[in-house]
């Protein structure tokens, strides 16, 4: 019966041959790609090499290296890509491999057997898998294995030989904190879902992989605490990541626009940070994290307009001072998108609302000033828009005292040619100093674009324009879904239990139930009456300081 | 959304509409008009509750038959138009007299039939949810608003308390309870919610907090302009505000209710119109309804610019006898008409049971 095994063997290599050839040059890259995936790897190794080779090219950096395995003398060959394989765990696989062979109670194992042999009994490897396809073989080269093909087999051993390159562990330059952890993702993923990891020891802590892009092959992890985030969350994570069918993913942005609910929102849909801390707490509310391979840019998943307004400090510091530093984070984040073009519409249309005294410096400021006042405003706010993006292109060293003089000298020269009145100058001021403060840069992003629309609201319509600018905004944002968990909540829709944590925070020991709508699986998530109070020995101590003093 | 939907217009003209007759006892008027609303609740909701799954439209015809259901549903429609309509055109009287004179009043009422048409599209919960970001709003800036009315307050105004008796207060209530007509809207919303058997209690404790909020309105208005000055007021509240002077800095404080009433005619507008929408597709026996959204919003518009010539004809349509009659005729009646065939039919049901 072996000889029909053997014919059988035969049959299946000889159709699963690919309908063209890979050293065709005139395919084209989706060809290529398709030819690749149906190649199932034969018992030939010299035909195995010949399709890798076709498949590589020129390739300097893939090491193919032939040897013959066992006194039997059984062609193979080791293949490794070299930044991604360890090169002294590469060669420690090799000397394992021709001295154990050769030596030892396994130089005599008959060659039919020799995957199994290496693999259970030879190979010291953490992590063995195997390939049928071509298409497998180089996903493996790529996860850093040393791939061993062996003459007579079918398929491909890899073992793990992984070099894990990435830079030191920073703090996060876009999320710095005053007091807090000082280490930041970087660009790679197993070093930042090893970050989560210690954070969060629980092994419900599942982290999936998939892989994106055909071309690079991108490797997306998502990470969610099991039991804990919801089922129906979990999957449809799953089908928008697998659904997204594109050549290339550099970076965890390209994947917000592929799973976010609402493309047109200037608001960010998705939340992303580069903080370790961030994305555990997150986790433990119940949302799910989505890591990407190149990038220290983490998701998380659904997102709420409050988390954007948060910083790590409000949760690091005492609660009065949080909660105050949180809600002056809110009133500047309004301020910095309404506060220009309420100044343009209580002075063009509302006159009588501004104190007498006050009113009158302000006009007598504005004396000689060719530009109406909504012109003012619109020319300042451009010019800073100039300059700050300006300071972010410009070298660290150069950008910011170029900002800060250009801000200087032309806020003074255009008050001295009397171009502006100095009162802009303090409301164009006051306004990106609060636009500062928003934590999340997508974020503060939209409300300085937003504020050039409140500009022409408040300079034709007045207030009642404001006024119409800001509903529609709020309906706007309570009807976006993040996932399909309202985005606006817990403000809109109201949950009062969870606005302990929105525009203050109350303390930790008060935190007792998780958000109502992403954590409704396990509400509870610690036990109440935590609340600090003196210990049985202070008690002890005090009752008989107590009972002294009575005597 | 009770709250807002109940306090909106009141706000804005109760004290005018009600010190014709009741003068300084306008505080005494708000009093019987916050319970006569809740009796309107009830009797809207009382039935409302009853067919849970089923708005009125739909429970009309099954009570008193499909052409009497269809012409009952048809005049509610009338009605929530009306309201509408006057709210929008009310709310565009008062920004063009108090704050841009140059601009159209088309532009100011098209701006909130754009407003409230968006949120009816996007849906009843957006209202819901935004209704519950606008709420704490407008209650802080009222709640922020009275006691600075209060600094101009003169209690002498008050006095005498019911010196004419009781007849004038109850007299000037009927245009407020005919304004309760409003409540109709729980016919249509009852079904939405998600426990509509629950929604009674809610619906009259808000009921009564808008009443208590409209009192206290009522006693401000009073203490700081008076009976007689109260009463010339077109927007008695917002002038007894504009009496604010605390330091030099704190003056012209009715900024903060003419936003607090901005906020509220978004809400109020909107569920009018999301209920004028899914009464008339339901009464069409549509499947969404989306579709009617445009077209209904444009009969809106047109009727609040056709439908008065000026502000003072509409408090004067609404100051006279004609609206209470108008409202009791289309939506009070037929709910005594509507609660009499359910009690014959919980009767007959009844019956056959116990043979």
């Amino acid at each position: 019966m072996k000889w029909l095994s053997e014919l059988l063997k035969a049959w299946r290599a000889r159709n699963t041959k690919p309908a063209g050839d890979l050293k065709d040059d005139q395919l084209d890259i989706s060809e290529r790609e398709a030819l690749v995936q149906r190649y199932r790897l034969t018992s030939s190794l010299e035909g195995n090499l010949k399709a890798f080779k076709e498949m590589i090219g020129p390739s300097a950096d893939i090491t193919i290296r032939l040897m013959q395995l066992g006194t039997k003398r059984v062609p193979a060959a080791i293949i490794s890509v070299e930044e991604f394989a360890d090169s002294q765990q590469r060669d420690e696989l090799v000397h394992t491999l021709t001295t154990n062979l050769l030596s030892g109670a396994f130089q005599d194992s008959p060659a039919h057997k020799l995957p199994e042999v290496i693999t259970r009994l030879v190979v010291q490897s953490p992590r063995i898998n195997y390939a049928d396809t071509l298409d497998e073989l180089w996903k493996l080269l790529l996860e850093g294995f040393t791939v061993i093909l062996i003459d007579g087999h079918e398929q491909a051993i890899g073992c793990a030989t992984e070099r894990v390159v990435h830079r030191t562990l920073q703090e996060p330059e876009s999320e710095p904190s005053i007091r807090g952890p000082r280490d930041g993702f970087t660009e790679c993923l197993s070093t930042n879902i090893s970050l989560i990891r210690r954070r969060i020891r629980t092994p419900n802590l599942w982290a999936e992989q998939f892989t994106v892009g055909s071309l690079t092959r991108t490797r997306i992890g998502v990470m969610y605490i099991k039991g804990l985030a919801h089922e129906g969350l979990i999957q449809e994570i799953r089908q928008r990541v697998n659904r997204i069918s594109v050549d290339g993913i550099l970076e965890s942005g390209q994947i917000e626009e592929f799973i976010e609910d609402n493309p047109t929102s200037l608001f960010p849909i998705v939340y992303r940070t580069e903080r370790p801390d961030r994305v555990a707490s997150v986790l433990l509310e119940g949302r799910i994290a989505i890591f990407t391979d190149g990038t220290p840019f983490v998701l998380c998943v659904p997102t709420e307009f409050s988390m954007l307004l948060k910083a790590p400090d409000d949760y690091y510091e005492r609660v009065p001072i949080g909660s105050i530093i949180g809600f002056l984070r809110y009133l500047s984040f309004w301020a910095s998108m309404l506060l220009p073009g309420t100044y343009v519409a209580t002075l063009t249309f509302h006159h009588e609302l501004v104190p007498t005294e006050l009113l009158f410096r302000i006009v007598a400021a504005r004396e000689g000033v060719p530009f109406p006042i909504a012109m003012e405003v619109f020319i300042l706010e451009f010019v800073f828009e100039i300059l700050r993006e300006a300071g972010l292109r410009l070298p660290k060293a150069v950008g910011s005292a170029v900002t800060i003089v250009g801000a200087l000298v032309l806020g003074d020269a255009a008050i001295g040619a009397g171009l502006v009145s100095p009162a802009v100058v303090i409301i164009i001021s006051l306004t990106a100093i609060a636009s500062f403060t928003t934590a999340n840069f997508a974020f503060s992003i939209a409300a300085r674009l937003l504020r050039f629309v409140f500009i022409v609201l408040g300079s034709l319509f007045g207030l009642f324009g404001i006024q119409f600018g800001f509903l529609l905004i709020i309906l706007i944002l309570t009807s976006m879904r993040s996932f399909g968990y309202p985005y606006f909540a817990p403000i809109g829709p109201l949950v009062l239990s969870d606005l302990k944590d929105v525009f203050v925070r109350t303390w930790w020991w008060n935190m007792v139930r998780r958000p109502s709508l992403v954590g409704s699986r396990e509400p509870i998530r610690q036990r109440p009456g935590q609340m600090p109070r003196p210990g049985l020995q202070a008690n002890r101590s005090n009752k008989q300081r107590a009972s002294r003093m009575e005597r | 959304m009770l709250f807002i939907t109940r306090s909106s217009i009141s706000i804005a003209t109760l004290p005018a509409l009600t010190m014709g007759s009741a003068a300084q006892d306008a505080w005494a008027a708000s009093l019987v008009i916050a319970l006569g609303s809740v009796l309107i609740v009830l009797l809207i909701a009382g039935l409302g509750i009853r067919f849970e799954d089923k708005s009125v439209v739909r429970f009309s015809q099954e009570l008193l038959g499909k052409p009497f259901g269809m012409a009952i549903t048809i005049g509610f429609l009338i009605v929530l138009l009306h309201f509408v309509g006057a709210e929008a055109r009310l709310y565009a009287e008062l920004i063009i007299g108090s704050f841009v004179p140059d601009t159209p009043i088309p532009f100011i009422v098209g701006s909130m039939v754009i407003l409230a048409a968006i949120a009816c599209y996007l849906g009843v919960e957006t209202i819901g949810r935004t209704s519950d970001v606008l709420v704490p709003l407008f209650t802080l800036a009222i709640l922020i608003a009275l006691p600075m009315g209060f600094s101009a307050f003169d209690s002498r105004s008050l006095e005498p308390v019911l010196a004419r008796g009781l007849k004038p207060v109850l007299s000037s209530t009927a245009t407020s309870l005919a304004l309760g007509g409003k409540y109709l809207s729980l016919g249509v919303l009852i079904p939405q919610a998600t426990k509509p058997t629950r929604i009674l209690l809610p619906a009259v404790a808000t009921t009564l907090l808008a009443g208590i909020t409209q009192t206290l309105i009522a006693v401000m208005v009073v203490g700081v302009l008076g009976p007689d000055l109260g009463n010339s007021s077109v927007f008695p509240f917002l002038s007894a505000l504009r009496a604010v002077n605390i330091i030099r800095l704190i003056q012209r404080v009715e900024a903060l209710g003419t936003i607090a009433w901005g906020f509220a005619i978004l809400v109020d507008t909107s569920v009018l119109l999301y209920v004028l929408c899914r009464a008339t597709s339901e009464l069409m026996d549509l499947q969404d309804y989306r579709p009617l959204v445009g077209p209904i919003a444009t009969v809106w518009f047109v009727y609040s610019m056709q439908s008065y010539d000026n502000l003072l004809s509409l408090l004067h349509f609404h100051e006279s006898p004609a609206f209470a009659v108008f409202v009791t005729v289309t939506v009070f009646v037929p709910y005594a008409l509507l609660w009499i065939a359910y009690g014959i039919r919980t009767l007959k049901v009844f019956e056959k049971r116990r043979r």
